[in-house]
Formats: C-alpha cells, sequence, structure tokens
C-alpha cells in the first residue's frame, strides 16, 4: 500500500477517534458544567454546557457594566458554591471519607491474604491441594447479581447487617485475586527461592524478600483493581446499611439524590468529586490497568 | 506445625471466598423453600411454593424482568461488539495519540456507575424524554451500557490485535487481499477468541444490570425496564416477608447466567493457555 493512502487512512482514523472522544467526554462535561449552576440556571438552560451567567457575552456585558445574567437575583455565587453546600449541607464530606476507608481496607485486606493463599497455591506442597484451588476458582462462576440476597443472608445470620464489618468481609479476599497472584508467582524461577533457602530464609523471608518484590506489577494491577472496584460498589453497602453514617459516596448520592430532589447542581458537584479520585488515580497508574484488564475481563 | 503452614495461608481467602460464594447459595437454596422474612427469619415450610409463584403466578414478573434482560443484554452485546472493534481498528491506526484515545475512552469504566446513571438521566431528559417512554426507555439504558462499556472493551480488542502477527497481513497484501478482505479473513479468524472473551464478558455483565435502573428508572414505565437483578432486590428488600421467593429467583437467575458462565470458563482457561 502505498504510503499516501496510509497516511490519509491514518487522519480519517484521527478524526473518527477524535469525534468519538467528544462522544465520551460530553458528559463529563455536562456534568462539571451543570456543577457550576445555580438551581435556577439549570431549570433553564439544563442543555448548556457553560453556566448562562459565565458565557462569554455575559461575561463581557458584566465587566462593560450592563445588564447581565451574572446580576440574576441569587445568580451571583461562587462558582464552587455547589461544592461547599454539597458538603455542607449533603454531608459529602463523610461519605468521601467513608469510601476512601472502604476502599483502603478492603485493598489491604484483599491483597494480604491473596498473597498468603497464592504462595501456598504456588509453592507450597499439601494434601488437597489443586483440589482446593478448583474449589476456589469455582466460586468465580457465580457472578455478584446472583449472590446479593444469599450473602446478605450470611451477613444477617453473622449479626453485621448495617456495621462496617458486613460491608467489608466479603470483600477481603476473592478468588480472581488468588488466581491473579498465583500465576505471577508461577512464573518467578523457583532457583531464587532455593537460593534465599541456602542463605537462611524461611518461608516468611522467601515471601517479603524473593517473591513480592518480583510480582510487584500483579500486586499493583490486582490492588488498584480492587481498590476501583471497592470504591465504585454500590449495589452491597446499598442492602447492609441502613445507618447513614456509613454510606459510601455510591449510596450517598442515591441517598443525596432522594433526600434534595430538585437540586440537581448539588448532586453533580457531589458526583465530581465521587469521580474525581478514581481519574485521578487512573491517569497515575493506568498502565499497571491497561496491562490487567486483558487478563482480567472484570468490571465490577 | 510445618504440614499446617499451607492450610493456615489459604485458610482465610479460602473461607470467605467459599462463604460468600457456595456457603450463601446453600443457605438461599435452603430459604427458597421457605415463606421467609429478611429480618425475622424462616417461618413455614413452602416447598416449592416460592419457584411455583416465580414462573406460573400472575402477578410474577419473572418473565417480564427476564424478558426485558434479554432485550437488555441483547442490544449491549451487540452495541458493545459494533461499537468497541471498529474503536480499536481505528484506535491501532491512530499512532501516537493512541495513549490518548485510550485514557479518554476508558473514563466511563473508572467512574461510578451511580454518577453515570445521574448523568445519563438527564441527558436522556434533554434529548427528549428517552426514559419516560416505554418504548424507548430500556435502549435508552442500553445506550449507556454500550457507552460506558466501548472504551474498556476497546482495550481489550486492542489487546488482542496486537497479539496478531504483521507477517499474516504482509501474506494478505502481497496476494492481493485489500483491506476489508484483509478485515474478514485476516482479522476476524484471528480474532476470535477476543470477540467470544468480549461477547461472553458483556453476556454475564448486562444480565445483572441494576445500578442504572435503580437510579433512572425504578422499572418503568410500565415495568418497560423492570429488569431481573432489580425484580430480586426489591422482592428482597423493599417487600417485607419475601426473602424465600427473592431467593428463589435469584436461584432462577443463576441457572440462566450459568450457561454463559460455563462458557466463560471455558474461554478464560482457552486464553490462559493462549498468554503463556
Amino acid at each position: 500500500m502505498s504510503s499516501v493512502s496510509k497516511r490519509r487512512g491514518t487522519r480519517w482514523a484521527l478524526v473518527a477517534m477524535i469525534l468519538g472522544a467528544i462522544v465520551m467526554v460530553y458528559p463529563y462535561a455536562f456534568m462539571i458544567g451543570s456543577s457550576l449552576k445555580t438551581r435556577k440556571e439549570f431549570a433553564e438552560a439544563r442543555s448548556s454546557l457553560i453556566p448562562p451567567r459565565y458565557q462569554p457575552a455575559e461575561v463581557l456585558a458584566h465587566l462593560h457594566g450592563e445588564d447581565s445574567a451574572r446580576d440574576w437575583p441569587g445568580a451571583d455565587w461562587p462558582v464552587y458554591q455547589n461544592y461547599v453546600d454539597a458538603i455542607r449541607y449533603g454531608q459529602v464530606d463523610r461519605y468521601l471519607a467513608n469510601s476512601f476507608i472502604y476502599a483502603v481496607l478492603i485493598t489491604a485486606a484483599q491483597l494480604f491474604f491473596n498473597v498468603l493463599a497464592a504462595y501456598a497455591f504456588a509453592r507450597m506442597h499439601f494434601a488437597g491441594r489443586d483440589l482446593l484451588f478448583t474449589l476456589l476458582l469455582s466460586t468465580m462462576m457465580v457472578p455478584p447479581a446472583v449472590l446479593l440476597v444469599p450473602n446478605f443472608m450470611v451477613v444477617r445470620d453473622l449479626g453485621l447487617v448495617d456495621t462496617l464489618w458486613g460491608i467489608l468481609l466479603p470483600g477481603f479476599a476473592g478468588a480472581f485475586g488468588v488466581f491473579l497472584l498465583r500465576q505471577a508467582f508461577l512464573n518467578i524461577p523457583a532457583e531464587l527461592e532455593q537460593a534465599a533457602r541456602i542463605d537462611g530464609c524461611g518461608s516468611w523471608g522467601i515471601l517479603l524478600n524473593v517473591i513480592l518484590p518480583l510480582s510487584k506489577p500483579a500486586l499493583i494491577t490486582l490492588g488498584l483493581f480492587t481498590f476501583m472496584g471497592s470504591w465504585n460498589m454500590f449495589e452491597w453497602p446499598l442492602v447492609v446499611l441502613s445507618n447513614q453514617d456509613y454510606y459510601p459516596l455510591t449510596v450517598g448520592l442515591s441517598f443525596f439524590r432522594a433526600e434534595t430532589s430538585s437540586d440537581w447542581p448539588r448532586i453533580f458537584a457531589a458526583s465530581v468529586m465521587g469521580a474525581a479520585p478514581l481519574i485521578a488515580l487512573f491517569l497515575l497508574a493506568q498502565r499497571y490497568l491497561v496491562g490487567g484488564i486483558s487478563l482480567s475481563g472484570m468490571k465490577t | 506445625m510445618q504440614k499446617l503452614l499451607p492450610y493456615l495461608y489459604i485458610a482465610p481467602a479460602f473461607v470467605v471466598t467459599i462463604v460468600f460464594s457456595f456457603v450463601s447459595m446453600g443457605i438461599s437454596l435452603w430459604a427458597s423453600f421457605y415463606h421467609y422474612d429478611a429480618f425475622a427469619g424462616a417461618a413455614a415450610f413452602a416447598g416449592l411454593d416460592n419457584y411455583r409463584r416465580a414462573l406460573f403466578a400472575d402477578d410474577s414478573y419473572f418473565w417480564l424482568s427476564l424478558r426485558n434482560t434479554a432485550f437488555y443484554v441483547a442490544m449491549s452485546v451487540v452495541g458493545v461488539v459494533i461499537t468497541a472493534l471498529p474503536l480499536a481498528l481505528l484506535c491501532q491506526r491512530a499512532e501516537r495519540f493512541q495513549a490518548l484515545f485510550r485514557t479518554l475512552y476508558f473514563l466511563p469504566s473508572i467512574t461510578p456507575g451511580v454518577v453515570l446513571a445521574l448523568v445519563f438521566y438527564h441527558l436522556f431528559g434533554v434529548w427528549g424524554q428517552l426514559l419516560d417512554n416505554a418504548w424507548t426507555a430500556l435502549p435508552a439504558l442500553a445506550i449507556l451500557g454500550i457507552w460506558s462499556g466501548a472504551g474498556y472493551n476497546m482495550v481489550i480488542f486492542l489487546a488482542g490485535l496486537t497479539e496478531i502477527p504483521r507477517h499474516f497481513y504482509e501474506a494478505a497484501e502481497i496476494d492481493g487481499a485489500n483491506r476489508w478482505q484483509q478485515f474478514r479473513h485476516v482479522t476476524i479468524p484471528l480474532l476470535r477468541n477476543t470477540l467470544v472473551f468480549v461477547s461472553v464478558m458483556t453476556i454475564i455483565g448486562s444480565f445483572q444490570v441494576f445500578t442504572s435502573v435503580y437510579i433512572m428508572t425504578q422499572g418503568g414505565p410500565e415495568r418497560s425496564t423492570e429488569v431481573i437483578a432489580y425484580t430480586i432486590f426489591v422482592n428482597a428488600f423493599a417487600i417485607a416477608g419475601q426473602m424465600g421467593y427473592a431467593s428463589a429467583l435469584a436461584w432462577l437467575l443463576f441457572a440462566v447466567v450459568f450457561v454463559f458462565v460455563f462458557i466463560q470458563m471455558r474461554v478464560f482457561q482457552s486464553r490462559r493457555i493462549y498468554d503463556e
């Protein structure tokens, strides 16, 4: 193929991808734009991305001392007013803190328990190992939506409804994590382990000094997936929790919506605050995620 | 002690995983044979009443919600494949902008579903009350699903595309194959594993759709978006004393999804071998 037609093909591909990118980004622009509007602006100009009082024409008119939307009664808010109100009246700061605590605890527990199990499955010999591993893997056959009611019954039987443990416990370990880490551990040459053993390392020493440092990418991938999954979880905390003070951001948002039925700009301010941390994390660590996706195919 | 060590290592992960899958499924199987309240516990033995009610009673929404779910799943699978695959092909040609596009297209996958549902609730309103019409509400939900899944699956397709050795295309070019013929006879056959993987994962994922329904439509209008996960949720947690019935529904959902899960397990295993 000639290089000219190839370059033209690339250009068309770029145009198509840019159009697609607009489709992907537009809802975010809508969300951020709406979060800056007053309720009046949102009701009257729902589809505009820039709040009416900040449209270029209005800003110019305001600067020239002419009548402008910036002078509407009650419209002369700071841009960030909805964010302040979402925290002040909607306790979004508390929901964010809850989400963060849950995500950190679940991620830490997943990594710790899954590493232990994966290490045993990858490197130790014991009776029933393969059978137990198969059994563990087969738990992946039951999808989360099917498990909602059954798991709720277990948590209720354990007396953990509306407690921290009730939300966290089911997420403390996962077959997928054990599987992923076991694969990574199996790829580490056994000679390294033997060398460490000769140097006097026990199984803990080997795990800490040989296995874990060499499995960093897998650990980071699992950690990120778990963190994001826990930050985004909705259905489970929705049924387990009734105490509003324990809500993670996702449940808080849906509750917030029911509570302040018409104050959408404030809801979107809360939504931006709920989405931003993960997007930041993603931008920092995306190579680990993108690498992990084709393996996992998991999305909560 | 040394003999017990491995069991100690696997115990926490193993117990948690098994309890919150097989054990809980066992308990709910038992509960599905009882008239059962979420908070009071089991009451009277019901035999197969809960199943009979779900499958045959006039006031049962099981079949309706299964049909709605099936439509949603069908729209999602077709939609995801016909957006994500072309996007991957385009993205592959975008050369040095590839990483940028991948990031932008990936955004929905890392945004809480609740946030997306709240935003699209308004976008669908702005675009013509799509959620108020029994004919358009379910397709609108599917559009949200496709929109949010496209980038994620594009990345999977991209990974699949880069695994195809270049010399296949070079050979096809020498044989005079045009771009379409190359796509049809090289890309598609060699991407078959990825296609199956993406389709099955999308089927299983969209079978469980809940958040967008809960936030945007609550099953309406006229129960046109009442999907199975939402029906289970409502029966278990919004109506008192229905836990046994909801358990029966969960088991019925499991029976339906299991077919696809089974395929997934096969694909998952074959992919593993493929990767190594």
